[in-house]
This record gives structure tokens, sequence and C-alpha cells, in this order.
């Protein structure tokens, strides 16, 4: 049996370790959304005037968006084809066939495509451009950029920044059109309606340009904050290979909580 | 031509690696099976893959109830403005697929990463030749822990995730849409099909993620850069496992659960 003076002692002890545990966690967030507010301060200062370096530019582009293409491709279709396969019953109870045109490309327009498209960018940009910072970084060669007096920001971080942020709004809008087409033609297997009429569903007027538009703001804003977490994150990275590691997993979560709270907000805004 | 040879070198590519990760995967429960045990490796694996996913999963999958749950009553008002069915057919979805294939996509992107950045280092520091040197093989020593540890862990957080998701979202429902929780708590449309769909995609969710980004690890090569590469493969490729099973699964239970 434990006396009693110190079994409050215990108690204590371990309220006082919940009590750290939390707050240590609460101030870890609030470093790195200030650190990324820094950063994103300081991006926007190098884009008026822009001081951009465009090479830099160009080659970033072509790895962030014409190598991503396969797996966004991979992913619309199938997700279209999802989208359809969980609609069909429901679609069948009410009998209303006509309308899944239009029940898949609503959720697709407006949720699907950004949110697994900037999940499967993040996996494959946002990370791959955190192990690219990182390496920098433990390989002192930002240093040896500040030396030459080169700005790390303008010629590495602007370039990187403005490349996701567009290859995400690119391959959203690659994401919508294909998601479509394999909502079309898994909707012809399975419940066995015509192309035309799916897509006399989706644009008899129950869906927008506004539809649309809420979709393409939110992959804008998706790509702001992924852009961030992973210039943050490789910028802050310490100790060798497995810091590049751990750089890259810290990317990953951080994209990924960010882009759900905000998609939350940005829905909730937008109505 | 050189389209030609492009996509036929790619082919060949994706062919090896899809017979390296089903090697992978044969041994990985070969070994489950045979191998020898070391006590408190699944133990502590679940502690990293459970527990550390635990705040990063009831966080998102909240928000995102909250928004499919905002979404779908905003769709709803617009072609018949009753709620009443709103709640059961939430809950039949969350249980047939989004809760599964939402919290598998999230522990993709943290499970899947940090196995892969772990034996990525591993592998550049040379400890897995040291672990083959002293005759141990680091699928059963390191791959198959994690395999054991994923699948109970994974199927738990996805249990937890949705019902996380259902609960949120009978509070916007109440908030938004003035849905009593007594009429939003309806099991009425979920049927056992749908039951035992949900729970073959957590287990094959499970199993996907740590053999997927295992493989990745495994095959790092080239200092800090490549465990970068390995960890975005790894991402990048358990994410993709977990959308096509998810098309094969729900597909297969479309026809064996006809509605």
């Amino acid at each position: 049996m434990i006396p009693a003076v110190e079994r409050t002692l215990t108690l204590r002890t371990q309220l006082e370790d919940f009590a750290a545990q939390v707050g240590g966690g609460v101030m870890n967030v609030a470093q790195v959304v200030g650190g990324m507010g820094v950063l994103f301060g300081r991006i926007v200062s190098r884009m008026f005037p822009p001081r951009l370096d465009y090479p830099e530019l160009r080659r970033n582009m072509y790895k962030m968006s014409v190598k991503s293409l396969p797996i966004v491709i991979i992913t619309a279709l199938f997700t279209g084809a999802i989208m359809v396969i969980q609609a069909a019953p429901i679609v069948k109870r009410l009998g209303a066939e006509g309308l899944v045109g239009w029940a898949a490309s609503f959720t697709t327009l407006r949720e699907i495509a950004p949110l697994l498209t900037a999940l499967m960018i993040s996996g494959r940009v946002g990370a791959n451009n955190t192990a690219e910072l990182g390496t920098m970084v433990v390989t002192e060669q930002l240093d040896a950029l500040r030396v030459l007096a080169i700005d790390p920001i303008s010629f590495l971080i602007l370039p990187r920044f403005i490349g996701i942020v567009l290859t995400l709004f690119m391959m959203t809008l690659y994401a919508d059109a294909l998601a479509i087409f394999g909502a079309t033609y898994c909707a012809k297997a399975l419940l066995h309606v015509e192309p035309a009429s799916f897509v006399h569903g989706m644009t008899s007027g129950l869906l927008g340009f506004g539809d649309v538009a809420n979709g393409l703001i939110k992959s804008v804003v998706f790509g702001i904050v992924m852009a961030l977490a992973s210039c943050h994150f490789g910028l802050k990275t310490t100790g060798g290979a497995p810091g590049v590691g751990r750089a890259v997993n810290a990317t990953v979560v951080a994209s990924a909580a960010g882009i759900f709270v905000l998609d939350y907000f940005i829905s909730f805004i937008l109505g | 031509m050189s389209i030609a040879r492009d996509i036929g070198a790619e082919t060949f590519e994706l062919a090896r690696s899809a017979r390296e990760l089903y090697s992978v995967f044969v041994r990985t429960l070969y070994y489950v099976a045979r191998g020898r045990r070391e006590r408190g490796a699944v133990v502590r694996q679940m502690y990293e893959i459970g527990n550390k996913s635990f705040v990063f999963l009831t966080i998102t999958m909240g928000f995102i109830g909250m928004i499919m749950v905002y979404q779908s009553g905003l769709q709803t008002k617009r072609v018949l403005p009753e709620f009443s069915l709103l709640g059961a057919t939430f809950l039949e979805l969350l249980t047939r697929d989004l809760a599964a294939s939402l919290a598998a996509l999230m522990l993709a992107t943290r499970v899947g990463a940090g196995i892969a950045a772990e034996i990525g280092s591993m592998v550049v520091t040379e400890q897995i030749d040291a672990l083959r040197m002293s005759a141990a093989d680091p699928i059963d020593y390191l791959i198959k822990p994690r395999f054991i540890a994923s699948i109970i862990m994974t199927t738990t957080l996805i249990i937890w995730g949705g019902f996380v998701m259902f609960s949120v979202g009978g509070a916007v429902g109440y908030f938004a849409f003035d849905i009593q929780w007594r009429t939003w708590a309806s099991i009425q449309l979920v049927s056992a099909g749908d039951l035992i769909t949900g729970l073959t995609k957590c287990v094959a969710y499970g199993a996907a993620i740590p053999v997927v980004s295992g493989y990745c690890g495994l095959s790092t090569f080239g200092g800090s850069e490549g465990v970068g590469w390995a960890t975005t493969r790894a991402v990048v490729s358990s994410s993709l496992a977990i959308i096509i099973l998810n098309f094969f699964i729900s597909g297969a239970a479309y026809v064996l659960f006809p509605k």
C-alpha cells in the first residue's frame, strides 16, 4: 500500500506531466504555424517586385507538374468510379438514375477531386520538395548560397512556392475532368445510365460554374498551405539522413492536417 | 520510337516493382506464421502506429466529418428538403466506405512516411546489412511486427475515426439543419454486407500500408536524398494502393451484396 501523501504526490506529478505534454504540444503547433507565417511574409516580400529565378521555376514546374500526371490520372479515374459505386445503391433506392450524374459530380467537383489531388500531390511533390531542401540544408548548400550573396528565398523557395501552387491548381482541373470521365463510364457499366443522360443530369441546371470555382479556390488555398509546410520543414531540417526522413514525415502530416482543417473553413465560408 | 521505349521501360520497371512488392508481402506472411517471436516488438509498433496517430486522426476525421455532413446537407436541401434519412445514409456510407478509406489515407501519410523514413535511414546507415550479417532477415525483424501492429491498430483507429465522424456530423446536423440526435443516430440502413465490406477494407488497408512502405524503405539507396525519395514514394504508393484496393473491394461488394 502506498502512503496517502505519496499517492497524492504521484498523482500531482502525473497531472503536471500531462499539463507539460499538452503545453508542449500547443507550443510546437504555434511554433510551426508562426514559422510558416514568417516564411509566407518573406515569400510575399520577394514577389513585389518579382525577384525570381525563372530557369529554376521552369525546372520545378516540369518536375512537379509533368511528372505527377500519371498518379493524378490514376487517382482521378478510380475516384470517379468509386463515387458512382458508392452512390449507386442510394440512387437505385430512390429510383433517381437520372440524378446520378449530378450527385457524383457535385461531391467530386466540390470536395473529393481537390482533396484527393491535394493529398496525392502533397505526398509526391510536397514531400519530395522537403527532401530536396532538407538535403541541401544538411549538406550546407544553403550556407554556400548565402556566402555567394544569393538570396535563398528568391532563388530556391519562391520558384518552388509558385510551382507547387500552380501545379495543384492545374492538377485539380485535370482531376475534375478525369474523375467525371471515370464516373460517366462507371455509371454506364453499373447502372446502365447512358453517358448522354449522365451529362444531362450534370448540366441541366443543378450544377453551376460556382461548384467548379469552389473546388478551384480550395485547390489554391491547399497549394499555399502545402508549399509553406514543405518549405518550412525543409529549411528547418537538422541531423543528417534520419533528419531528412523526419522532416518529410512532419511535412506530410502538417500538410494533411492543414488541408483538412482549412477545407472545413473554406466550405463554410463559401457555402 | 522513343515513346515506345519509354513506355516499355516504365512497364518493365512497374512489373519488377510489383514482383518485389509481392515477394515482400509473401515473406511477411511466411514470417507471421513461422518467424521467431520477439517480446514487445509488436506492442512497441502498436504504440508507434496507433497511439501516436490518435490525435492527428481525431482532428482530421472530425473536420472531414463536419464538412461531409454540411455539404450533403446543402445538397439534400436543393433536391428534397427532408433530413430524416440523412443520418442513416451517412452511417451507411461511413460503414461501407468513407470511414475506412479516409482514415486509411490519413494513416498512409503518417504511418507510411514514418515506416519508410525509419527503415530507409537504417538502409542508408547500413544497419540492414548488419542485420543480414547476423542472420536476421530484415523482413522478419522489421516489417513483420509493423505488419501485425498495423492491421490491429488500423482497424481500431478506423472504427474510432468513424465514431468521431458520425458524432461530429450529428452535432453539425443538430446546429445547422435542426436534426435531432434520435433521428440522426439510426442504423436502419446499415446491413451485414456493409459491415463486412467495411471490416474487409480495414484489414486490407492495414496490411497494405506497412508492406508497401516497408518495401519502399528497404529499396532506399544513396544518402539522405535517398531517404527523402523513399519516404515520398512510400506515401504516394500506399495512397495509390488504398485507392485501387478501395475500387476493387467496393466493386466486389456491389456485386456480392446487392441492395
